[in-house]
């Protein structure tokens, strides 16, 4: 059959995201009101029309599993194919999960051996970018590469990031992590296009030669034999690794440039629906410059943040360029300022919580302030 | 397979009351409370009292209705075993088969799927009200009194008790008499149009005012005085919560300002919850110079503007320097920059380009000839133009009279 067949990354990496991935993987941290990290990458492959998707899980899923159900929301809840979620199901060597993204794969081999597709797109999930992956397919198909690796000219970026030096072709000719000098260089978005049976092939051999690292073992050693084209993505994308990034990446939708980059109509971004009524905004309160899910109860002051659903801010509570995910409480006069709330936290009255622009203040999923 | 209890929705109405807001979509199809459609309620206060067999009755013109319902998912409708159904009418044997006449009548022409789940009560619902209802224990006191049939009623005010269906009872609740808007009320009881049956008994009932020429074959009409007179069992079951019947204009407005409200009926408590089904859109987006007081914004709108004791639905987009005072905006309106739009309700995608009026205060307007103002769904508005209160406009743009 041809066409393409989804592969989510979803196992713990170090990252730098701190207590937000005490109880889930980065890939299940909240993000943009209403969302899960997830939910960009999964839209827009199912935007692309792509009807099969495999997520490989390790470590910490609980909350990743809650989320993605059975993938109606993202319908992809199939009798064929549809959403798969993969634990890892055969033997690996590394203990403590996969160790790169070759042994990911290695364990989920007899899923990998029957897709169905003649093509495979492979994707981390702590990326925040809503891109038509049928453009990069089409360019893969029309390029006659082995492997098209999606990247950006935009080389600042935080953690542990992948970058490419070109070619005049486009053609990836060197693969380097770390690196210091970056100019002239394309950071990887680590969205690759590949057909299955090289796939299959690639992992084989380097399980044979214990490799473990599909960018190592496979983009940087096998530059030469295996024809790998870039695609250049230069419009919205964010690798969150870190508490930093995703504070600026969040905030940055308040800007609406990038939010018509994110949530262009023609691809909706889906996500796992709950049942809020609208959110209201009583006369006490004020909120300007605020993302607002639904839900939610403003009867404080709210100012350049980031409201997520079922959020309530009582009287004379006043809260200023911070994150409030879900189901947050704050109760009056407290004050927040550039501070990262997770889930159900319970700000108590008159309390004062100051994180700073570059060094927000996260407080752990339940907290009671 | 037998249930002991399914529901039967009545959402055929036109909604001619509603005038250009019925003119595409059936009366249970209209939006209300920034998420929601009318029909969310029923259905959800189905799901919610655990009754997950629900059969809805559609005839006039039922497409958005039956995309929206669907697969009845969102309302966790969608069970291997009942679920939610569509029924329109449809033809039989021979030449027989017609609309539905009359409610009697449509649930008659659906004995057969009723007969399917071989139900010992029977739920009768309508898709025009606006409540939070559990119906479990409507049943259980339908039970427990062993009746034929039980009417949700309502306490109205003694001086609009003629504008209802009363309901006259004795000390027990039990109904002596039934009066159609009576000059001379017997109780403030109002029927709320929710009636539970046992199955056997109004199946009976169905049959023979199908067999009686004279019938106009409703329920309020015929099948509750027959019951009455020939002396079946019939009780009150008393409602305390908000109820509203929101068949016309300005009973959909005040519902919408009875949620801002936030009294009787709350919408973000969450022990009740109503379902919707939504297209994906991302949180709504409050601006630097909006400001917002005493509205409800939802998923997908965008506020540049000022919007005072508003609903606005997903998808409404209220731009800088435009102002939105008591008004309902349905999902996809749009209101561009100096727009002024006051008491007014504006159907689903109405464009109001930069500096229209629509609507005007009360205070501002001669009393004989202030209303709300109504633009039916995609109405554009031009750049400058006025919408005088209590005129309505269809998307030809052509006033259309109450």
């Amino acid at each position: 059959m041809k066409g393409l067949h989804g592969i989510i990354f979803s196992y713990e990496k170090h990252n730098g995201l701190g207590e937000l991935t005490a109880g889930r993987t980065p890939s299940s941290v909240p993000f943009a009101g209403r969302y899960r990290i997830i939910d960009f990458i999964l839209s827009s492959m199912v935007n692309a029309g792509i009807t099969d998707v495999g997520v490989v899980l390790h470590g910490n899923y609980q909350s990743l599993l809650d989320h993605l159900g059975s993938g109606k929301d993202w319908d992809l809840s199939r009798k064929h194919g549809g959403l798969r979620l993969l634990p890892p199901f055969e033997q690996t060597r590394g203990l403590d999960g996969a160790r790169g993204k070759v042994e990911a794969l290695a364990g989920v081999r007899s899923y990998l051996a029957d897709i169905r597709q003649s093509h495979v797109v492979l994707a981390d999930s702590d990326l925040i970018i809503n891109i038509p992956i049928q453009d990069v397919y089409q360019a893969h198909l029309a390029s006659g590469a082995d492997i098209t690796a999606v990247c950006t000219s935009s080389v600042d970026s935080e953690g542990d990031v992948t970058f490419f030096r070109l070619d005049k072709s486009g053609r990836v000719k060197d693969t380097l992590f770390p690196l210091r000098d970056r100019t002239g260089c394309h950071r990887s978005l680590e969205i690759y296009i590949l057909s299955k049976e090289l796939l299959l092939e690639l992992v084989d051999e380097c399980m044979s030669h214990d490799q473990v690292s599909f960018r190592g073992a496979v983009l940087q050693a096998k530059a030469d034999s295996l024809k790998i084209q870039s695609y250049v993505w230069d419009g919205y994308a964010a690798q969150i690794r870190s508490l930093n990034e995703y504070y600026r990446r969040s905030l940055e939708l308040l800007d609406p440039s990038i939010r018509r980059e994110l949530f262009p109509a023609a691809r909706p971004v889906h996500t796992k629906e709950r049942n809020d009524a609208s959110t209201y905004v009583d006369p006490a309160g004020t909120c300007c410059n605020c993302l607002v899910a639904d839900g939610c109860t403003i009867e404080g002051t709210v100012e350049n943040s980031i409201v997520f659903h079922g959020v309530s801010v009582a009287k004379g509570a006043e809260v200023k360029n911070c994150i409030l995910m879900q189901d947050v409480t704050v109760s009056r006069d407290a004050v927040l300022h550039h501070v990262i709330a997770d889930k159900a936290v319970e700000i108590m009255d008159a309390r004062t919580l100051m994180g700073h622009d570059h060094y927000p203040m996260v407080i752990a999923k339940g907290s009671k302030v | 397979m037998k249930k002991e209890c399914i529901a039967m929705l009545l959402a055929g109405g036109q909604g001619s009351r509603l005038y250009v807001l019925t003119s595409d979509v059936a009366k249970p199809a209209v939006p209300f409370g920034g998420k929601y459609r009318i029909i969310d309620f029923p259905l959800s206060n189905c799901t919610n009292s655990g009754i997950d067999t629900v059969g809805v009755l559609t005839q006039y013109k039922p497409l958005e209705l039956n995309s929206y319902i669907g697969s009845g998912q969102p309302w966790d409708l969608d069970r291997l075993d009942g679920g939610v159904h569509i029924l329109p009418p449809y033809m039989q044997e021979g030449e027989k088969g017609s609309w539905y006449k009359g409610t009697a009548n449509a649930i008659y022409q659906n004995i057969g799927f009723v007969d399917m789940y071989d139900p010992e009560y029977v739920v009768i619902l309508s898709g025009d009200h606006i409540y939070k209802m559990n119906y479990g224990k409507m049943v259980e006191s339908h039970k427990a009194a062993g009746a034929a049939c039980t009417i949700s009623v309502l306490e109205v005010p003694w001086d609009e008790a003629s504008r209802f269906g009363i309901m006259a009872v004795d000390s027990a609740d039990n109904i002596v008499e039934f009066q159609e808007k009576p000059k001379q009320p017997k109780s403030n009881l109002a029927s709320m149009g929710i009636y539970v049956f046992t199955w056997k008994k109004l199946r009976e009932f169905l049959i023979n005012d199908e067999a009686d020429p004279d019938s106009s074959n409703d329920f309020g009409k015929n099948i509750i005085p027959k019951m009455l007179s020939a002396g079946e069992k019939m009780i009150a079951y008393r409602f305390d919560g908000y109820w509203k019947d929101v068949g016309t204009l300005e009973s959909l407005w005040d519902a919408n300002m009875d949620m801002l409200s936030r009294g009787d009926l709350d919408l973000l408590e969450s022990s009740w919850p109503i379902y919707a089904r939504l297209p994906a859109e991302p949180p709504a987006f409050i601006g630097k110079s909006s400001l917002v007081e005493h509205s409800v914004v939802t998923q997908g709108c965008e506020i540049g503007g000022t919007v005072k004791n508003s609903v606005l639905s997903h998808g409404a987009r209220v731009e800088e320097g435009a102002e939105v005072s008591y008004s309902v905006l349905m999902p996809g309106v749009t209101v561009r920059r100096g727009s002024v739009v006051r008491y007014a309700i504006l159907g689903e995608n109405c464009m109001v380009e930069a500096g229209a009026t629509v609507g005007e205060n009360p205070e501002n307007c001669d009393p004989e000839k202030w209303g709300v103002t109504v633009l039916g769904p995609g109405t554009a508005i031009s750049a400058g133009e006025t919408v005088l209160p209590n005129s309505m406009l269809n998307r030809d743009h052509k006033e259309v009279s109450r």
